[in-house]
């Protein structure tokens, strides 16, 4: 028994340590505690913005046949990790990004609280209509998508660009002057499905080199380790504005866009009509335009 | 607990190192206090933000779009505040608070210590609840451990059981649960249940709550770690038990004891301290495998780290990830050493 009791006061001790180890511990639960209150704070404000703006436009929208996961709510699934589109801020906890700023303003519109719950990208839109309402989160529209989903109308028009450290002289007039390079591109994206398409084709003899995060590939051109960073122009935009001596663009395929959308479960047509009606009212009111430039800062 | 108790009270009688090293703790915890009283003030630290960012702030008050970040870490002996915008152009001004100053935290040594503390708090989960962090690394870890131990045992005795059906189950089960990867368990629990039987993890919890999601992620993860950790334990537990001599088992059965007060009574104490180090090893693996949890929305320390990374493109994140990891590990180390040195008395 007496053993017993050491096993015991040793678990004990384990039990207090950890608890001084959590350290911050209380004040962690304060501080959610706040966090909570400032966010329920914001949305409360917004909710009495939008309620002023709604009697002001007199144009507020019917949402009695939107069906929503939680009343009032807008649940929204978002792969927070890919700026400026959506990133933490510094707190490690508020989601900010052009993604967040579009979907906050959408709810806003609605008269609706947003939620926006950080996903892993694979498997996200297995969460529309589980996990959440719809996603906001950079999202291409494709046709294989469309056969699943429902997107809103786009948002942002983005298109492919070759990225060149700066003092490069090489000229790029097309996908196909990057031959004989080396190229890094983010894992599973339009710029990957692009490159590696013409390389498997035989079109250009280029080395891919595909990277888990968009980071890694301006990293790798940093240190020389490959020639040419292909990516999204708006993704390309923000990474510039950051860093203007350290990159240069060497060129934008401008035939080809791709617009982002977001994307709502199909049967949920009452919710794509909300979210157009929203979006509409942001593009006519200079509200996208503006926010695009806070965001990717190109009208210099 | 009471012999305990009177060990710690009885100083004449403590051995030099032990009292060493409870002195120098005991310093280190006083001077601890005695700085965590000496930082500035949440308000002060807020205060140091330049006119400017003031006027940023109050804007952002009246505004339905925020763009300001107001970050407040404090650490047991230093504090951290940042003001940061957001947007491509971004202004951000840094405040490092420690021994009742605050000091600017722009650039050079300033710069690397606030990024540490920020970091740490990040990843620590300070500020937020049991999904975050350091928390949740522990508690799925230590909970998993645990229920693996339990279940691992009773798998083990299935699987050493003279019942044929039972011991095909038992073994059946420690062969899918090891021979197939963790991560893809996780799915497969998180994913594909919920599909083929029509729920969803969320639903455990109310609508209104902001954060259902991840606490649905969280109980299936919970499952999935549980069930994985049962079948590496289980072999863990039958090792022990077949490494006890045989002669225990046939003098238990010459008094006259059944088998299963020969397991109970005899074997299984016995077994217990051969248990320790591999368990140790085992629950030392699952600290390290939680960072699959970033597949299902949740975010450990690592993955934590990982988005640090991408969004302020700073490398040195790894460092305090590093140290917390060293950390639990030396910790959990510690008692599992303390466990088995108990059990050791019987041989």
């Amino acid at each position: 028994m007496k053993r017993l009791t050491r096993v015991i006061s040793i678990l004990g001790v384990a039990a207090l340590s950890l608890g001084v180890l959590a350290g911050c511990g209380k004040s962690a639960s304060d501080g959610a505690a706040e966090s909570d209150t400032s966010t329920a704070a914001v949305s409360e404000a917004q909710a009495d913005d939008a309620a002023n703006e709604a009697v002001a436009d007199a144009a507020s929208y019917d949402l009695s046949n939107v069906k929503l996961m939680s009343e009032g709510k807008l649940s929204v699934g978002c792969e927070v990790g890919y700026p400026p589109f959506e990133d933490f801020a510094e707190d490690g906890t508020t989601p900010i990004g052009y993604d967040v700023d579009i979907i906050t303003e959408v709810a806003r519109r609605l008269g609706l609280e947003v939620n926006i719950i950080n996903t892993a990208w694979d498997g996200i839109f297995a969460g529309i209509d589980n996990n959440y309402d719809l996603v906001c989160s950079a999202c291409t529209i494709t046709a294989e998508r469309q056969e699943s989903m429902a997107f809103s109308t786009p948002y942002i028009a983005n298109y492919q660009a070759v990225i060149l450290k700066a003092g490069d002289t090489k000229e790029i007039k097309s996908f196909n002057d990057l031959d004989g390079m080396t190229v890094a591109v983010q894992k599973e994206t339009t710029s990957d499905e692009l490159i590696s398409d013409y390389k498997s084709t035989g079109t250009i003899d280029v080395e891919v080199v595909a990277n888990e995060k968009i980071l890694s590939c301006f990293t790798q051109l940093d240190n020389g380790e490959v020639d040419a960073v292909l990516v999204d122009s708006t993704v390309a935009d923000g990474y510039l504005a950051k860093n203007p001596d350290k990159y240069i663009y060497a060129y934008k395929d401008e035939t080809e866009a791709e617009e982002f959308g977001i994307a709502m479960g199909l049967q949920n047509t009452a919710l794509k009509e909300a979210v157009d009606w929203a979006l509409a009212g942001m593009e006519a009111d200079g509200y996208i335009a503006e926010t695009y430039d806070y965001w990717f800062g190109v009208t210099e | 607990m009471k012999s305990f108790l009177k060990g710690l009270f009885d100083i004449k009688n403590w051995k030099k190192r032990t009292m060493i090293t409870w002195v120098v703790v005991l310093i280190i915890i006083a001077v601890c206090i005695v700085l965590s009283f000496l930082k500035p003030s949440e308000a002060d630290m807020k205060a140091m933000a330049s006119p400017e960012m003031q006027e940023m702030i109050k804007a952002d008050e009246s505004s339905s779009r925020k763009r300001v970040t107001v970050t407040y870490n404090s650490l047991i002996i230093v504090n951290y505040c940042s003001f940061s915008t957001s947007g491509a152009k971004e202004i951000t001004e840094k405040y490092v608070g420690f021994v009742g100053k605050a000091f600017q935290a722009d650039e050079g040594f300033g710069k690397f210590a606030g990024q540490m503390v920020n970091y740490t708090y990040r990843m620590l989960g300070c500020g937020e609840n049991i999904l975050h962090g350091a928390k949740l690394t522990l508690f799925l870890t230590t909970a998993s451990t645990l229920i693996g131990v339990v279940l691992g045992t009773l798998l083990a005795l299935g699987k050493i059981s003279k019942n044929k059906v039972l011991s095909k189950f038992c073994s059946g089960y420690i062969f899918f649960f090891r021979g197939t990867p963790l991560m893809i368990q996780l799915f497969v629990i998180y994913y594909t249940l919920p599909a083929v039987f029509g729920f969803a993890w969320r639903d455990l919890f109310s609508a209104a709550d902001n954060q259902a999601v991840y606490k649905g992620a969280f109980i299936a993860a919970l499952i999935a770690y549980g069930l994985n950790s049962g079948a590496y334990c289980a072999e863990i537990v039958r090792a022990a038990i077949q490494s006890i001599e045989k002669g225990q088992h046939e003098a238990a059965k010459a008094l006259g004891l059944s088998y299963g007060q020969t397991m109970r009574l005899i074997i299984i104490p016995q077994s217990v301290r051969r248990m320790v180090p591999p368990v140790c090893n085992e629950f030392i693996m699952m600290l390290k495998d939680a960072s699959l949890v970033f597949a299902i929305s949740l975010m450990d320390i690592t993955t934590i780290s990982k988005n640090i990374m991408t969004s302020e493109i700073s490398y040195i994140v790894f460092l305090p990830a590093l140290v917390i990891y060293l950390i639990i590990t030396a910790f959990f180390t510690w008692i599992f050493n303390a466990i088995e040195k108990k059990f050791s008395l019987y041989e």
